[in-house]
């Protein structure tokens, strides 16, 4: 691993990729490859570079992760982490077949919606976000399922949930088994109202 | 026409004495490197400028006084200034203040940003539409910055997997981000 001359300049024989460096960033390299690292990025400016893109990167997804503006299945460490650093979060319990009146208010910061179901053994779970007629808008392939099998954490977006008109939104979850056949593992319905005055309708 | 000086002959010139544009060279070249060291090991940007201050310091008496015979050797020298200057900073031991006042106002390299600004909106764009384990094992390494068994245990799968699974978000990031390599 070196660069291409001994000083400044600027084309690098072997470059280090960006996944490496996030290991590195993250303390994962074994330390002969540690060193290895650092020795080539002490006299390597476009692997510098790189590395600070990975950092920045870094920088970015733990920001957007911390303003709670991600759709996704979540741990529940992560909500522990959220409410250790003093962020709000709104949690909405709802069992299989269920429906709750939900709102957000301007004090949030998360929105999570913790759904009851047995997904004890199933192989694969998908989360299917859908309009108040139960027509399917956008799914989330594959989910992560909690250890034990009896709910699924989602974290709405909040910066999507302040802005939102009042709404009804009805979330599935589904059981893949391994032919690809679909079962109904959950339903849960959401009648959102708006409490934060915006533009659009209430 | 500037020409640029390889690290040998920066070497050489300092160990000769009296070249400050040799020494402003060697500065702007490694106080960035430098710092990316310390950010890394001390996750700090204040504590990085003082270490990478430090080991200049170190580097340039080292080099004034001829003590780096091998110029080929100025890399592993400085790698192993910066080890041991980030145990004395982790042990509270401060030379800082003695060495400042008597290098003073010369030793005020311009660093570089930690970082590149990123376009905060299309990152997120590009994260949410990363697979929803990839989107997971990002958000669980570089927020919640779970360990790698924590967040195999929560997806169901090998830490290798996390490991591949983190490798592809990070590709798939910089591809939608628009990276230049």
């Amino acid at each position: 691993m070196s660069a291409e001359d001994t000083g400044a300049h600027v084309r690098c024989r072997n470059p280090i990729d960006a996944a490496v460096f996030a290991d590195y960033w993250l303390a994962l390299l074994a330390p002969s490859d540690e060193e290895a690292v650092e020795l080539h990025l002490l006299q390597c400016d476009p692997c510098a570079a790189r590395l600070r893109e990975v950092i920045s990167m870094a920088a970015g997804v733990r920001k957007i992760a911390h303003d709670g503006a991600l759709r996704m299945v979540v741990s529940d460490a992560l909500i522990q982490r959220a409410r250790s650093e003093g962020l709000r979060v709104r949690q909405y319990d709802v069992p299989a077949g269920g429906s709750v009146h939900c709102t957000v208010t301007a004090e949030d910061d998360v929105l999570v919606a913790r759904l009851a179901a047995n997904l004890t053994g199933a192989e694969r779970v998908d989360l299917c976000l859908c309009d108040e007629s139960g027509v399917e808008q956008r799914r989330l392939p594959d989910i992560p399922i909690h250890a034990g099998g009896d709910c699924v954490v989602y974290q709405e977006s909040i910066t999507f949930a302040k802005a939102a008109p009042d709404s009804t939104m009805i979330a599935r979850l589904i059981v893949l088994d391994k032919s690809g056949a679909e079962r109904v593992a959950g339903e849960y319905t959401f009648h959102h109202t708006r409490t934060i005055p915006g533009p659009g309708p209430q | 026409m500037q020409i640029e000086l390889d690290d040998a002959e920066i070497v050489r010139q300092i160990a000769a004495g009296s070249a400050p544009d040799a020494e402003a060279e060697l500065f702007r070249r490694i106080a960035p490197r430098i710092r990316l060291y310390g950010l890394r090991h001390l996750r700090d940007e204040q504590a990085s400028d003082d270490l990478t201050q430090e080991v200049l310091i170190t580097t340039l008496e080292a080099l004034r006084a001829g003590r780096l015979r091998e110029q080929e050797k100025l890399v592993s020298y400085v790698l192993g200034i910066c080890r041991l200057t980030v145990l004395g900073m982790r042990r509270g031991a401060q030379r800082k203040e003695r060495l400042l006042e008597q290098f003073g106002p010369d030793l005020h390299p311009a660093f570089e940003p930690a970082a590149p600004w990123l376009d905060g909106e299309r990152l997120a764009r590009c994260i949410q539409n990363l697979k929803e384990r990839e989107r997971t094992v990002l958000v669980m390494t570089f927020y919640d910055e779970q360990a790698g068994a924590d967040v195999a245990s929560f997806l169901g799968v090998s830490e290798a997997n996390v490991r591949v699974i983190r490798h592809r978000a990070i590709l798939l990031l910089r591809q939608c981000m628009g990276a230049a390599s």
